[in-house]
């Protein structure tokens, strides 16, 4: 190499290094901050994460915040099992040890009626704190409330939602003569889903017609859908509790529901009793299965990423069927950010939040698969390249989900626990379907009568899931 | 008594003989086990009594009595726990014993590349319950595990279904045993071995001059001379296994269904999964009850047959 060009290249690269800084520095638009952030700098904010891949995209994001706003971002995750656990442990010590911890929606109701979640609506509405251009109206109202609301405030930021349903192998249904259905098909009944699962069970060729995932621990997710799926008008509403809390799950439409999901069995691998969404997912990768249970937000990162080339690009996504009165299950599933009660940074701790719940963030992570809350993520152009899959939820996420699929009252964990317990029984064939709900009925009512539900003067949860009206309020109307 | 030289040695011996001295001693001890046992031992009694529920603090706090307790032992959950955990500890401990001590006779023979063997036999035991929970779940994962991939193609050739080791109720149970026999046939091993080393040749020669068969030494001579170390054996064991908590948790969690819930994992369900911890300091209180129990049991028994033969 000539020695006399070494230097100058240097210089020139050096140039366009520092043009480069500049160029991105000001071309960042929430590099605008405020007196009151500027203060935070320094400060160090401390979240408990779930591990799920498709929010990797946003974590990726944590050093662009920390150059840009000098508070250090230490992200701490947890696996899907640990989680509830993890933070609860940790938010009834009042340690304060979490300035932030991700929230299921379902685990929602049980946090903040403990008190251990601080209400956000405060900072949202502070402009000391929340950038000009945050557009909280952006958010879809039923996931931004959905996610979010407890005794009528906002405790949980949304960073992703979904909705269930199922992936199918098109190649193996045109095989099989299927006519291969689309997104929100109504034609894709219970009925037509059991004749293709049927068809498409080939166990001499090790392929089942469809894998779930009967294991203990799930069945909030998986029998939940189908109560919601086999109701009829006059029952849709009374899945759980009627609407003086007595406990219907015991129903002719759950029954037929749960005969109709135990039925499955003989179309799924051998000896899938024990199968959690690992197990079920890992046979349908290897195309073992035609069909599994799925869930939006999975769909990227689990299957339609390059690293699973045997089957991306194979898939169809489905809803959940329709059942035989003509419901579809109104699921709604979502992650959010909340504020611990105890934590000392809360005001970094929004700043961090406000900015990755930000257009800008949603808008890069959504290429890595992370689901859209906001219109302009549904909306945008990266939606359509990126993950076509969400773009067809939009209308369902507006109109039609239902934020309280699964009840929105603090025993949830207890009450899917003990519908996981029975219901995998009877998948066993231990027990009987007709057992199942009856314990299902007597645990559930035992553990609304320890919450203080049957006692005299007892102020028990509204249940929004029969008039949805109040999640429609426009985010920026919350108080 | 030499009037003279008593008080030099009492002014030595003054401090060592107060009766306080033993407790000055033994006080630093003393304090950390009342904040870490007797404190926790009757906070857990009081939280018995009521009914808090750590989620609910909005909960009005009650005291109860024993209606915990009622509860638990009409609990169709804690009674299927208890036959689980009475199953599993039973048949886990009696396989390990015979397995250890069939090894342990093994190795009083010279063998050769003994030392290799020994250590590759106490190998399971030193791995930590987790990783071991975690390397089965691995090997036994659905159609992909090492084990399950070839148990699948070796049934198969015979023309049989592929067996399910976590998938239905009855084979969960049976592998966990497996692996608990897997994992701590070593320790029964190791005690036992040491125990048959220990023992005096004399007896054996006597038995050899005598023309005593082979079968005949075992149960008259080897078995009884043998039985301190096969209690020590025995009771550790089966505290342990009583206690299994990891390897349980790891690869079944209780199911499927509640078929390998045993009490330890229904007191994390109770406790940790419902923060019923009102319900889960009786059920741990159960559980203690029903430990000191077996282990009385275990030491009288012994106890008595060694009084006897006295």
């Amino acid at each position: 190499m000539d020695a006399k060009t070494r230097p100058q290249r240097g210089c020139g690269l050096k140039a366009a290094a520092s043009l480069a800084a500049l160029l991105a520095f000001t071309a960042m638009p929430a590099a605008a901050q405020t007196e009151r952030q500027k203060a935070l700098a320094g400060a160090t904010v401390n979240i408990l994460a779930v591990q799920m891949p498709q929010y990797a995209p946003l974590w990726a994001q944590i050093p662009e915040f920390e150059q840009q706003y000098g508070i250090k971002v230490n992200l701490e995750e947890a696996s899907f099992d640990q989680m509830r656990e993890k933070s609860l442990l940790d938010m009834s010590q009042g340690t304060g040890r979490y300035d932030i911890f991700t929230v299921d929606v379902m685990w929602l109701a049980e946090y903040v009626s403990a008190g251990y979640l601080h209400p956000l609506t405060q900072y949202v509405k502070d402009p000391e704190l929340t950038a000009a251009d945050y557009d909280v109206d952006d958010f879809l109202p039923r996931i931004y409330s959905g996610n979010g609301m407890w005794d009528g405030a906002i405790y949980n930021l949304p960073i992703g939602a979904g909705v269930t349903g199922h992936v199918f192998r098109k190649d193996m249904m045109e095989q099989a003569g299927l006519a291969v259905p689309e997104w929100y098909d109504k034609s894709w009944t219970t009925e037509r889903f059991m004749e293709a699962v049927e068809k498409l069970n080939n166990p001499d060729a090790g392929v089942a017609g469809y894998v779930s995932q009967p294991q203990r621990w799930f069945w909030g997710w998986t029998f939940t859908q189908l109560m919601h799926a086999f109701q009829t008008d006059e029952t849709a509403g009374d899945e759980f509790v009627d609407e003086n809390w007595n406990v219907t799950i015991n129903s002719p439409q759950n029954l037929e529901a749960l005969k109709w999901y135990v039925g499955l069995a003989k179309y799924g691998p051998a000896g899938s009793a024990n199968f959690g969404y690992p197990e079920m997912l890992s046979l349908y990768q290897q195309g073992k299965a035609a069909g599994a249970l799925m869930y939006t937000e999975f769909v990227a990162g689990d299957l339609e990423d390059p690293r699973h080339a045997e089957i991306s690009g194979k898939n169809i996504y489905l809803h959940t069927a329709i059942g035989p009165h003509g419901k579809i299950d109104p699921w709604f599933g979502s992650w959010g950010l909340g504020i611990s009660r105890d934590s000392k940074n809360k005001e970094a701790a929004w700043t961090f939040m406000q900015w990755i719940t930000h257009k800008n963030q949603s808008l890069k992570a959504l290429k890595g698969g992370t689901a859209p809350t906001r219109h302009s993520t549904y909306k945008s152009e990266e939606a359509k390249q990126y993950t076509p899959h969400y773009v067809g939820i939009y209308d369902f996420m507006l109109n039609t989900t239902n934020p309280d699929t699964r009840i929105r009252v603090p025993e949830w964990a207890e009450i899917s626990d003990v519908m996981g317990l029975y219901g995998n029984q009877a998948w066993l064939g231990e027990i009987t379907p007709e057992e199942a709900l009856t314990n299902m009925e007597s645990e559930i009512k035992a553990a609304f009568r320890r919450g203080g539900y049957y006692r005299e003067g007892a102020k028990n949860p509204p249940q929004l899931w029969r008039d949805l009206s109040v999640y429609d309020a426009k985010p920026s109307s919350w108080k | 008594m030499d009037v003279g030289a008593a008080p030099a040695r009492s002014a030595r011996a003054g401090a060592h003989d107060a009766p306080w001295f033993p407790w000055a001693l033994m006080a630093p001890t003393l304090i950390v086990l009342l904040i870490l046992g007797v404190f926790p031992f009757l906070y857990s009694l009081y939280l018995a009594s009521t009914n808090i529920i750590l989620s609910k603090p909005y909960l009005e706090t009650e005291f109860v009595g024993l209606y915990q307790y009622h509860e638990l032992v009409q609990d169709r959950r804690f009674l299927n726990a208890l036959k689980v955990t009475a199953i599993f500890t039973f048949f886990a401990v009696f396989i390990e014993f015979w397995a250890g001590l069939g090894l342990a006779l093994l190795f009083r023979r010279r063998i050769r590349g003994k030392a290799f063997f020994r250590l590759a036999i106490l190998l399971p035991m030193v791995l930590p319950p987790v990783v071991v929970g975690l390397t089965w779940r691995y090997l036994l994962y659905p159609h992909s595990g090492l084990v399950t991939y070839y148990s699948t193609l070796l049934f198969g050739f015979f023309g049989l279904p592929a067996p399910q080791f976590l998938s239905s109720p009855d084979a969960a149970l049976q592998t966990l045993i497996m692996i608990d026999v897997w994992q701590w046939t070593p320790f029964m091993f190791l005690i036992l071995h040491a125990g048959l080393a220990s023992l005096p040749p004399e007896p054996y020669e006597a038995a050899e001059i005598d023309g005593a068969s082979s079968w005949r030494v075992f149960w008259t001579i080897t078995l009884p001379m043998l039985k301190p170390s096969i209690m020590i054996a025995l009771v550790i064991r089966t505290m342990d296994a009583f206690r299994t908590y990891d390897t349980i948790a790891v690869l079944t969690k209780g199911g499927p269904g509640n078929a390998t819930e045993t009490l330890n994992i229904l007191l994390t369900n109770i406790g940790f999964g419902f923060f019923n911890i009102s319900k889960a300091a009786a059920l741990s209180f159960i559980i203690l009850v029903i430990i000191i129990t077996l282990s009385f049991l275990f030491i009288r028994v012994f106890a008595k047959k060694q009084l006897d033969e006295a």
